[in-house]
């Protein structure tokens, strides 16, 4: 028997666990294409986990960084400008108009429902 | 006892033994499939399906039939009221020793297979007994995954190499010489039919022949003629192969049957 | 890319230890020493190879498995050792890649006998009772051996080893419950259990691998533990499984067929008879009872079905 030289294609395995989760990287299998790695993703790595969705990603379609390109993200921690962090001292100016901040906490917690 | 509990006793038998030993012949399997992702897949539909079994037999337990572990491992072939072709063998050689399995004549048992499974289950969910309805309703969830994944190994391996195609076919022949029974009712016809069990065995046939018509079309192929049964299993007329499949399964239960295993 | 080519092999070697001192995990991509490289492919496909080969001892008693429950589980246990195969050849291929191998020349390494798999998985299964058994207690053996390596310093065989080992724990308790139902039964199902530890002992403590490199003239022990691939070695091991399973097998009247087995209290260490590490290099070089019958099964079906591996390459797409 000679050397197979192909053997079949890699395929990254993602999935959902609940309607509202979002993907998560599973692992890899080998098939030879989309729909054969899809009819054994689940048995392969969600036996025993609830899945909703199920995403098949060949690898040869995936752009990722390699050895040094992971230099690019190096980054200085002084971008307290982007963060609420940078922020804080708004919470002493509001009490002085005897106002709350509206922090992180507060804005999400206004999802849907009025208080 | 009555004539619809006798049929109501006679179909349990039979969706029970089909998905038993057609399990059993999957578990063999087990480890020797061509690709090992699809050993992993296979593993899993083989499992449902003797859960599947399992359902009947304690089905079967409530309706005072016995044991359910006593049902799957003990009852004689002539008392077996599976089809023939879900005993048949994988392949030459025991499983035991070096045995050649065939991959073309498992993609096609099981995709056939579950396409009849499919027609039964669709009509059982409106079967008159209330149990058997509700466990239809349990199976069907499962069916949906083995049938695309049976699809799936039957269309590409017959769009592949012409070797496959050559397999397949003579695969599709051997898996049709034991077709003609699995619709059958076997000497209980009338009473399961007309107990309002489950589906006429002419109407589950024209189904799945309108099922499996898309997908053969699809390939430039008819759908092959399910011929008349030359052994009939519900009539608990079996080849060899059960009665050596029986005695492997029970091997370590019929040590002592009265033993907690 | 610039700052690679300045760096000379010394500093990239001297950079990767420190690495992997401060507990960063490698990747698949990242530079690597070809040490580091060559020590991962051995011993992860040869983790996975096993794995697969070790499906067929326990797969012998799936069909016979008494009990419908009995059946469901073992056969789940099965899959999921062709699982783990299954993720850690996928390990192992990825570090191939730059020598061009693929599973398909694993597979053919395995039949020409250039890559081996686990001595214990050479052994006969005789009895259910073995089956229980290898549940419970070479299960047991490779809990110790796998959970040492969770902390891998190569992050892919630490992710496979972590669902492995979350795996494992259904593994063991699957053994666990054949096991207990056996030593609950009938006097002939006790006499099964005590006759197949006495079968199983000494494959039990050849598991873990001589003591040191000496006993057989090579051990992948030493390179692992300074890649921070284990951490501990096969004696100390071999000692925390006699720890965790001594007294759980005393605690069913079973015997250890070894009578000098005992605790020595001061060192804190287990004193036992060594097994026959000559059978165990027979073993490891394939010629152990059921070495050569297990190859020839797994050849022939991997043979037979080319076919079908030939029908999948012709569908890429």
């Amino acid at each position: 028997m000679g050397r197979e030289t192909t053997f079949y294609q890699e395929f990254e395995v993602f999935s959902k666990r609940t309607p509202t989760a979002s993907f998560q990287h599973q692992f890899s299998l080998l098939a030879p294409n989309k729909e054969m790695a899809l009819i054994m993703a689940q048995e392969n790595f969600m036996r025993r986990e609830p899945v909703v969705d199920i995403w098949i990603v060949n690898r040869k379609d995936i752009r990722g960084l390699e050895g040094e390109e992971k230099l690019i993200l190096g980054r200085l921690n002084n971008k307290d400008y982007r963060e609420t962090k940078g922020y804080g001292y708004l919470k002493k100016k509001w009490r002085h108009y005897e106002q709350q901040m509206f922090d992180e906490k507060e804005i999400l917690s206004w999802a849907g429902d009025k208080k | 006892m009555s004539n619809e509990r006798v049929a109501l006793k006679e179909l349990l038998f039979q969706l029970a033994d089909d998905d038993f030993l057609i399990s059993y012949r999957g578990s063999e399997w087990l480890g020797l499939a061509p690709h090992i992702e699809e050993d992993v897949a296979f593993s899993s539909i083989t499992q449902d399906t003797m859960g599947h079994a399992t359902m009947y037999y304690n089905l079967l337990e409530e309706l005072g039939e016995g044991n359910a572990d006593a049902l799957a491992h003990l009852r004689s072939s002539a008392e077996r009221r599976n089809s023939v072709l879900a005993e048949r063998v994988n392949g030459e050689g025991y499983y035991m020793e070096t045995p050649i399995y065939d991959w073309a004549y498992a993609v096609v048992r099981n995709y056939f297979y579950a396409q009849a499974k499919r027609v039964k289950i669709d009509s059982l969910r409106e079967s008159s007994y209330a149990p058997l309805a509700e466990g239809a309703v349990k199976v069907s969830m499962e069916l949906h995954y083995h049938l695309m994944h049976w699809r799936t190994w039957f269309t590409q391996l017959m769009s592949s190499t012409d070797e496959a195609e050559k397999r397949m076919t003579n695969a599709i022949k051997l898996v049709m010489e034991d077709f003609g029974d699995i619709f059958s009712y076997g000497q209980y016809k009338e009473d399961i039919e007309s107990a309002g069990l489950i589906a006429t065995e002419e109407e589950l046939t024209k189904n799945w022949i309108a099922a499996l018509t898309p997908v053969f079309e699809s390939l430039g192929l008819a759908v092959p003629t399910i011929p008349a049964p030359v052994k009939n299993g519900r009539n608990g007329e079996h080849t060899d192969e059960l009665d050596t499949a029986i005695a492997t399964l029970s091997e370590v239960y019929r040590l002592d049957v009265e033993a907690v295993w | 890319m610039v700052v690679v080519a300045l760096k000379t092999e010394e500093e990239k070697q001297q950079e990767f230890l420190a690495r992997i001192e401060a507990g960063e995990k490698i990747e698949a991509d990242d530079w690597m020493p070809e040490e580091y490289r060559i020590a991962l492919i051995k011993l992860i496909s040869m983790h996975g190879i096993s794995e697969i080969m070790g499906a067929l001892p326990e797969k012998e008693w799936v069909p016979k498995a008494p009990s419908l429950r009995r059946k469901l589980g073992i056969m789940s246990k099965v899959q999921d050792e062709m699982g783990h195969g299954q993720l850690l050849l996928r390990v192992a291929e990825d570090l191939l890649k730059p020598y061009g191998k693929n599973r398909g020349d694993l597979m053919q390494d395995l039949f020409n006998e250039d890559l081996k798999f686990h001595n214990v998985f050479h052994m006969e299964t005789n009895t259910w009772a073995d089956a229980g058994l290898i549940g419970w207690l070479v299960d047991g053996a490779a809990i110790i051996t796998q959970t040492n390596m969770l902390g891998a310093s190569y992050g892919p065989y630490a992710r496979a080893l972590q669902r492995i080992c979350a795996e494992e724990v259904f593994h063991a308790q699957h053994g666990e419950s054949i096991i207990l139902a056996l030593a609950e039964g009938t006097p002939e199902q006790r006499a099964m259990i005590q006759e197949s530890l006495n079968g199983w002992w000494e494959s039990l403590l050849m598991f873990f691998g001589p003591a040191s490199s000496q006993t057989t003239g090579a051990s992948k022990q030493d390179v692992t533990i300074k890649y921070r691939i284990r951490t501990k070695t096969n004696e100390q091991l071999r000692q925390d499984f006699f720890d965790k399973y001594i007294p759980r097998i005393l605690s069913l009247g079973l015997t250890i067929p070894d009578p000098t087995l005992r605790y020595n209290d001061e060192e804190k260490r287990w004193e036992y008879a060594q097994p026959d590490w000559n059978e165990f290099k027979k073993i490891i070089r394939n010629e152990g009872p059921r070495s050569q019958a297990r190859l020839n099964l797994r050849r022939t079906s991997y043979e037979y079905n080319a076919w079908v591996r030939d029908a999948l390459s012709a569908v890429i797409r």
